[in-house]
C-alpha cells in the first residue's frame, strides 16, 4: 500500500531545507527508511517532504578530542569509520547491530535518532494508539506488552524507542545541534526527547522546522579502551533489542573513575543509568559492585503483563555488560 | 535410471528474469485491484458506499456482495457472496483502477458501514464451545487402540505434559497474485496457486462455465508451503469479476500484510499429551489430545495427534482431535502439517521419560520402533528409520556428545538433542506427455506446478533418464492447464504421483523407437532383439552386441516429425502397505543462560525417503525444511490483538523468521531406501525436514541449561523463566 500524494523537493542548502521544512505540513527526507514505512502503512501524511539526503552534513570529524558526526552521515559511513571504530567503538558497535546492512546504507544518523516507535499499535492503522490518534487509547497497555517501557511511561502511552544508536550515544553524554528558524542551538541528547505524560503524540523536543546538523561527542576517549554495546534479541541479526546495555567505564588504579550506562528497549527514550553509574564511582570493577549497579539499574521498573521478565534480564544485560568492559586481565 | 545430482532447471530463468511470475504477466490494458477490507473484526455489512471512490481519477469499477451474486454459491464463493464478516482484514470489496496508485485512493475512498458483533478473538475464549470435526487432515479426528487410559495407570513411568505451539503463517516470498482476461466467455487466469486445475475446477463452477473455457496459467511460484489453494480463490474471483465488468484484464496481487490473514495460517494447538512407559522405556501408553483453532466460515484440522498414532510401536492409543471456532483467519495445511506440532510434543515428552529412566534418547526410540503400522494393520511399504538414527547419531558424533550441562563456548551453555520426523506419504492421479522431436530433443508436459521445489527438474530428469537424453535437451513444461492434468502441488506428492506417468510414456517412446530401430536395414540395430536395446548418452544401443545408433539418426530416418506419447496413473485399488517416510535430527545449540538467547549451531539431520531422483533437490528441500522448522521452534508467532481481532506486526520487521545470521551448519545424510510398493520407489521430501527439528531443539535446550520449554516459539523469557513446577513425573515405584 502507498500513502496520500505529497510533493518533493530537494533545497539545495541548509538555509533553503530550513525555508522549506518551515512550512506547515512539511518533513524531513532524509534516508527514508522510517518515514517511507510510515507513510506507506498511511501513518505519515506530510503535504511535502523535504529531502535534506544530499546536503552537506555528512561529514565525520575527529578533532580536539571532539567527534562530530554530520546528522546526515550514514549509518554504515559512521559504524566503518577508521577512527570511529578505533576511538568511539561504542557508537560502532551499536550501529553495527542495528537493522541490516542495507538499512544501513540508507538510514542516516539524525534519522536514526528520530525514527518513531516499532509498537506494532502504533504502526497498524485503525488500532487503538494515542500516540498516532490521541485520545484513541493505548491499544498496547491493554494488549501485547511484551515491547512495553518498564520505566517512563504513562497510562497514555507505553512505548519503548528502538534506536540502538541512541542508547550508545546517550551514555557517551553526546549533544545535538539543531538548527532553525531562529539560529542554532546545543541540546544533550536524552533532551530531544520526552516523555510521553498526557501527550505522546510529540516524541521529540524539536519544534516544527528544526533540523538535527549534528552529533557531538566530547571526553569519551578515555572510554574507549573499555565499552561495549550489548543487544539482547530473540534472532541473532536484523532485530530490535529487546533488552539493550551501553556500558564504558574507565579505571585508574584498580577503580572506576568514569562510568557510563545506558539501556534500550526498556523505556520512552535511550534510559541513562545514572543511579547505577554512580553507584560505581570509586569502587574496585567487581562482581559486588556491578551487582549493586545493576541492582538500581531495575529500581522502580515498573512491568506490565507481558514484559516482567526484562527487569531481570536488565539487570542480568547491565551485569554481563560491566563485566565485559570491567575485567581485569 | 540413475540418480542425478542435476541443477535445476529453470534456474538461468529465474536469475536473469526470465521467468514470468503471475503479477508480471503483461496484459494490455491493465487495470489494477485493490481491496477493501471489512471495518469491524465480526458482524455483517450493511452498505458499501462507493459514491465517493467512483470520483477519485481512475476508478473504473467496485466488486461487493451485490456485484458478486451471479456466482453459484460454494465455499470458495462465500465470502465474496456473504455479507457476514467472520474476522479482522476480511475483504469487503474490491476496487480496480487505471493504476495502482489510483486504486489504493479509489478503496481509501470507499465507506463500509458494518453492524459489529462480539467476536471471539482467541481459542481461549470459547474452551466450551470445542467440539471435535469429522476428520483432521485426511485422517479420523480420533482414535483408539487398546486401553490408554488403563495403561497409563499402570504405566511404570508417565509424562503427562501440556505443549503449545503458536499461530504461523506461510509466507512464500512470492505474494499471491492474478492477472485475468476473459475473451467473450472465456478466461484466462495467470495465478500463483498450488493447484490450477483445482483453480480451474473452482472458477468453471462459478462463473458456469465449461471447464474448457477456464485456462489456468500458474508456470512459477516464489513458493507456497501450503498457501496458494482456495482461501486465495474468492479474492481471484473478484478479480476476474471485475475483469468481466469492464472488459479489461486486472491484476491483483496481496500485500505482505495480507498474507497473514487471507492466505491461511498453521493453527495455534494446545495439546495435552500423556505417555506411559515401562521401566525398560517402552511405551505401553499414549494418550495425545490437540486442541486447535478453526475460523467460523471454515472448517480445518491438522492431524497433529498422527505422531501418536504412527510413529512407534505402542498396544494403548488414544487421540482425539478438537476444534474451537474463532473469528480469526481460516488454518489450512502449512508445510509438515500436524506432524510438526505433534512430533513437537511426543519427542520433546519422550525426552523427558529418557532423562527419567536414564536411557538415552536414541536408544529409547529404538527400544519403540514400529515394524509396522499398528494403527492401519499393515507392513510398511518401507522404513529405514534405524538406519537413520544409526547414520545421523554416527555424523552427529552423538555417542561422544558432552554431558548435559558439561559443555560451554564463551557466553554460551551447549547442549545436543534429537528427535524422529516422519511423513505419510500419498499419491494422486497423474498424466504426462513427453514429446521427442527429431533432434532427440524432448518436451515433457504436466499440468502440475512448479512451487520453487524442483518440479521441472525432477519431471525432466526422470524423461530424459527413461531416454538417455542430456538435461541439456530437454524443455519442460508445466502450471497450465492446457497441459495433462497432474498433481497438486502439496503433502510432497508431486514427484512420486508424475512417476509413474512419465514412466509410462517413455516405455511407450522406448517400445517404438526400439521397433523402428531393430525394423530399419539402415540402422545398425537392425536385427536385433527390441527388448535389448538401451538409451542412454544420446544413444540407442544393445545390451548384447556392441552396436549403437545415435537417438538423433534413428529419429531422422524414421520419425522425421518427431514421436510423442502420454502416461497415466491411477490409485491403486486396494492399499496393501502404509507409506511414510522417516528422518531422525539432531541439533547441538547454544544458550546462553543469563540473557536467554538461544542460537542453533549445528543440524545432522538423515532421512529416509525411498528413491531420490536428485540429491541437490532433496538436500535443498530438507535444508529448506529444516530452517522453517528453526523458525517455528524460536521465532515465528503471528499475534492477534485480542481487541480488535487485528493481526499485530505483520510485516517482517515484528514477524520473525530465521535470517542468515541465524542458520547453523547443515549437514544432510539422504539414506538410502528402497522401496517397491511406491511407483518408482519415491517418496516425498518437502515436508520431512519441517518436523522433529523443533522438538530436537527444545531438547538440546534442556540439555544445556536443564531448562524444558514446552511452548513454541521458545523465547528469551522462556530461558530465563522460572522452572515449570509442572517439571515433575509421576512414578510407580
Ligand atoms: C527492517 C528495519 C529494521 C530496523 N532495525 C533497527 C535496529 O535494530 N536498531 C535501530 O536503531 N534502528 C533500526 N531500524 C530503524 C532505522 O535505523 C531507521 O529507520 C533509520 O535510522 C532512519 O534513518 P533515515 O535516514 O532513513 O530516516 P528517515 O526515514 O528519512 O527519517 C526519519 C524521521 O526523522 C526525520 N529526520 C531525518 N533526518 C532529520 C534531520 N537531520 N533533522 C530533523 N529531522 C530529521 C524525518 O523527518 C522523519 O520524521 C530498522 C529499520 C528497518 C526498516
Ligand atoms: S504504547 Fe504508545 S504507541 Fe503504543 S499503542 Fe499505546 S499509545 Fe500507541
Amino acid at each position: 500500500m502507498s500513502g496520500p500524494a505529497f510533493s518533493y523537493a530537494r533545497p539545495a542548502d541548509v538555509a533553503g531545507a530550513l525555508a522549506q521544512g518551515a512550512r506547515p505540513g512539511a518533513a524531513f527526507l532524509a534516508g527514508g527508511t522510517d518515514l517511507i514505512q510510515l507513510w506507506k502503512a498511511g501513518l505519515a501524511a506530510h503535504a511535502e517532504l523535504v529531502d535534506i539526503s544530499r546536503l552537506p552534513l555528512a561529514g565525520i570529524d575527529l578533532a580536539d578530542g571532539e567527534l562530530a558526526i554530520g546528522a546526515l552521515a550514514r549509518l554504515s559511513d559512521v559504524a566503518l569509520h577508521p577512527r570511529v571504530m578505533a576511538e568511539h567503538p561504542l557508537i560502532a558497535q551499536a550501529i553495527a547491530a542495528t537493522a541490516s546492512g542495507q538499512v544501513r546504507n540508507m538510514a542516516t544518523v539524525g534519522g536514526n535518532l528520530l525514527q518513531r516507535t516499532r509498537c506494532a499499535y502504533f504502526r497498524t492503522q485503525g488500532m487503538a494508539c494515542n500516540k498516532r490518534e490521541p485520545g484513541s487509547g493505548c491499544g498496547a497497555a491493554a494488549g501485547e506488552t511484551r515491547q512495553a517501557a518498564l520505566f517512563g511511561a504513562s497510562a497514555a502511552c507505553v512505548a519503548t524507542h528502538a534506536s540502538d544508536l541512541a542508547v550508545a550515544l546517550t551514555a557517551l553524554r553526546a549533544e545535538l545541534t539543531i538548527l532553525g528558524p531562529d539560529g542554532e542551538r546545543r541540546i544533550a541528547l536524552p533532551d530531544l526527547y520526552r516523555l510521553p505524560g498526557q501527550t505522546p503524540q510529540i516524541d521529540t523536543t524539536l519544534a516544527p522546522g528544526e533540523l538535527i546538523a549534528a552529533v557531538q561527542v566530547r571526553r569519551a576517549a578515555g572510554l574507549a579502551a573499555r565499552s561495549t554495546y550489548l543487544k539482547v534479541r530473540d534472532r541473532a541479526s536484523f532485530e530490535f533489542a529487546v533488552v539493550s546495555v551501553a556500558a564504558a567505564l574507565r579505571l585508574e588504579d584498580g577503580a572506576v573513575v568514569e562510568a557510563r550506562l545506558a539501556a534500550g528497549g526498556v523505556a520512552p527514550l535511550p534510559w541513562r543509568l545514572a543511579g547505577a553509574e554512580a553507584a560505581l564511582i570509586g569502587r574496585a570493577p567487581d562482581a559486588r559492585a556491578f551487582a549493586e549497579a545493576a541492582g538500581l539499574a531495575v529500581e522502580g521498573a515498573q512491568p506490565l503483563a507481558d514484559n516482567g521478565f526484562k527487569v531481570e534480564l536488565l539487570r542480568r544485560a547491565v551485569i554481563r555488560a560491566l563485566e565485559t568492559v570491567g575485567a581485569t586481565a | 535410471m540413475s540418480p542425478g545430482p542435476v541443477t535445476r532447471w529453470e534456474a538461468g530463468l529465474k536469475v536473469t528474469g526470465q521467468a514470468v511470475f503471475a503479477a508480471e504477466t503483461p496484459a494490455p490494458g491493465l487495470l489494477y485491484a485493490v481491496l477493501v477490507e471489512a471495518p469491524v473484526g465480526c458482524g455483517t455489512v450493511l452498505a458499501v458506499d462507493a459514491a465517493q471512490a467512483r470520483r477519485t481519477p481512475g476508478f473504473a469499477d467496485l466488486i461487493s456482495y451485490p456485484e458478486a451474486q451471479g456466482l453459484k454459491p460454494s465455499s470458495v464463493t462465500a465470502l465474496i457472496r456473504e455479507p457476514t464478516i467472520h474476522f479482522a482484514g476480511q475483504p469487503v470489496a474490491l476496487v480496480v483502477a487505471e493504476n495502482l496508485a489510483a486504486a489504493q485512493a479509489a478503496a481509501r475512498a470507499v465507506r463500509v458501514e458494518a453492524e459489529a458483533r462480539p467476536a471471539i478473538a482467541a481459542l481461549g475464549q470459547a474452551l466450551d464451545q470445542a467440539y471435535t470435526p469429522a476428520t483432521a487432515g485426511r485422517n479420523p479426528a480420533e482414535s483408539r487402540r487398546g486401553d490408554a487410559a488403563r495403561a497409563l495407570a499402570e504405566a511404570h513411568l508417565v509424562v503427562r505434559r501440556r505443549y503449545e505451539t503458536a499461530v504461523n503463517n506461510h509466507h512464500p516470498m512470492e505474494p499471491h497474485a492474478v492477472v485475468c482476461c476473459w475473451e467473450g466467455d472465456r478466461v484466462t487466469v495467470h495465478t500463483s496457486t498450488q493447484a490450477v486445475f483445482g483453480a480451474r475446477a473452482a472458477i468453471a463452477h462459478a462463473f458456469g462455465l465449461p471447464a474448457e473455457d477456464a485456462r489456468v496459467v500458474s508456470r512459477f511460484l516464489g513458493g507456497g508451503f501450503g498457501c496458494k489453494g482456495q482461501l486465495w480463490w474468492p479474492w481471484m474471483m473478484q478479480a476476474m469479476l471485475a475483469a468481466r465488468r469492464t472488459g479489461r484484464p486486472v491484476r491483483l496481487e496481496l500485500t505482505r500484510a495480507q498474507l497473514f490473514t487471507l492466505a491461511g495460517r498453521r493453527s495455534e494447538t494446545v495439546q495435552e499429551l500423556a505417555v506411559g512407559l515401562d521401566a525398560d522405556g517402552r511405551l505401553t501408553a499414549i494418550d495425545h489430545q490437540v486442541l486447535a483453532q478453526t475460523s467460523t466460515h471454515g472448517e480445518y484440522a491438522d492431524t497433529t495427534a498422527g505422531v501418536s498414532r504412527w510413529l512407534y510401536a505402542c498396544p494403548n492409543v488414544t487421540t482425539r482431535h478438537r476444534l474451537v471456532r474463532t473469528n480469526e483467519p481460516q488454518p489450512i495445511p502449512m508445510r509438515a502439517p500436524g506432524t510438526a506440532p505433534g512430533t513437537f510434543a511426543l519427542e520433546s515428552a519422550l525426552d523427558e521419560a529418557a532423562a527419567a529412566l536414564g536411557i538415552d534418547p536414541v536408544d529409547l526410540r529404538v527400544r519403540n520402533h514400529g515394524d509396522h503400522d499398528q494403527e492401519a494393520g499393515r507392513p510398511w511399504s518401507s522404513k529405514r528409520l534405524l538406519e537413520c538414527y544409526r547414520v545421523g547419531a554416527e555424523r552427529f558424533g552423538w555417542a561422544h556428545r558432552p554431558a548435559a550441562g558439561a559443555a560451554g563456548d564463551g557466553r554460551w551453555r551447549l547442549g545436543s538433542g534429537m528427535a524422529s520426523t516422519f511423513y505419510a506419504q500419498h499419491l494422486q492421479p497423474s498424466r504426462a506427455r513427453v514429446r521427442l522431436a527429431a533432434d532427440a530433443s524432448l518436451v515433457v508436459q504436466c499440468g502440475t506446478q512448479d512451487m520453487g521445489n524442483g518440479a521441472y527438474t525432477a519431471l525432466g530428469q526422470m524423461a530424459a533418464e527413461a531416454l538417455g537424453v542430456p538435461m541439456s535437451r530437454v524443455t519442460v513444461e508445466l502450471g497450465d492447464t492446457l497441459l495433462p492434468q497432474g498433481p497438486i502441488s502439496a503433502g510432497s506428492q508431486v514427484t512420486v504421483s508424475i512417476s509413474p506417468a512419465v514412466a509410462m510414456a517413455t516405455a511407450e517412446l522406448r517400445a517404438i523407437l526400439a521397433q523402428l530401430a531393430v525394423a530399419d536395414q539402415a540402422s545398425p540395430l537392425a536385427g536385433q532383439r527390441p527388448e535389448d536395446l538401451d538409451f542412454a548418452d544420446g544413444l540407442v544401443r544393445s545390451r548384447t552386441g556392441n552396436v549403437a545408433e545415435p537417438l538423433a539418426d534413428l529419429l531422422a530416418r524414421q520419425a522425421p516429425a518427431g514421436l510423442e506419447a502420454e502416461g497415466s496413473a491411477d490409485l491403486p485399488q486396494v492399499q496393501t502397505h502404509s507409506f511414510m517416510s522417516h528422518g531422525a535430527v539432531f541439533v547441538e545449540v547454544g544458550v546462553d543462560p543469563d540473557l536467554g538467547e538461544v542460537r542453533v549451531r549445528r543440524v545432522c539431520a538423515a532421512f529416509a525417503a525411498g528413491r531420490i531422483v536428485n540429491p541437490l533437490l532433496a538436500t535443498s528441500q530438507y535444508v529448506g525444511g529444516l530452517i522453517g522448522g528453526i523458525g517455528m521452534a524460536l521465532h515465528e508467532r503471528t499475534v492477534t490483538d485480542l481487541a480488535s481481532g487485528r493481526i499485530l506486526g505483520d510485516n517482517f520487521a515484528d514477524y520473525l523468521i530465521p535470517v542468515h545470521a541465524d542458520m547453523p551448519t547443515f549437514d544432510i545424510a539422504l539414506v538410502h531406501e528402497d522401496d517397491t510398493h511406491l511407483p518408482g520407489g519415491i517418496k516425498g521430501v518437502g515436508m520431512l525436514g519441517t518436523a522433529g527439528v523443533q522438538a530436537a531443539i527444545a531438547n538440546a535446550i534442556f540439555d544445556a541449561v536443564g531448562r524444558r520449554v514446552r511452548r513454541l516459539p521458545i523465547r528469551i523469557e522462556d530461558i530465563l523463566g522460572h522452572p515449570d513446577p509442572r517439571d515433575g513425573f509421576e512414578t510407580l515405584t
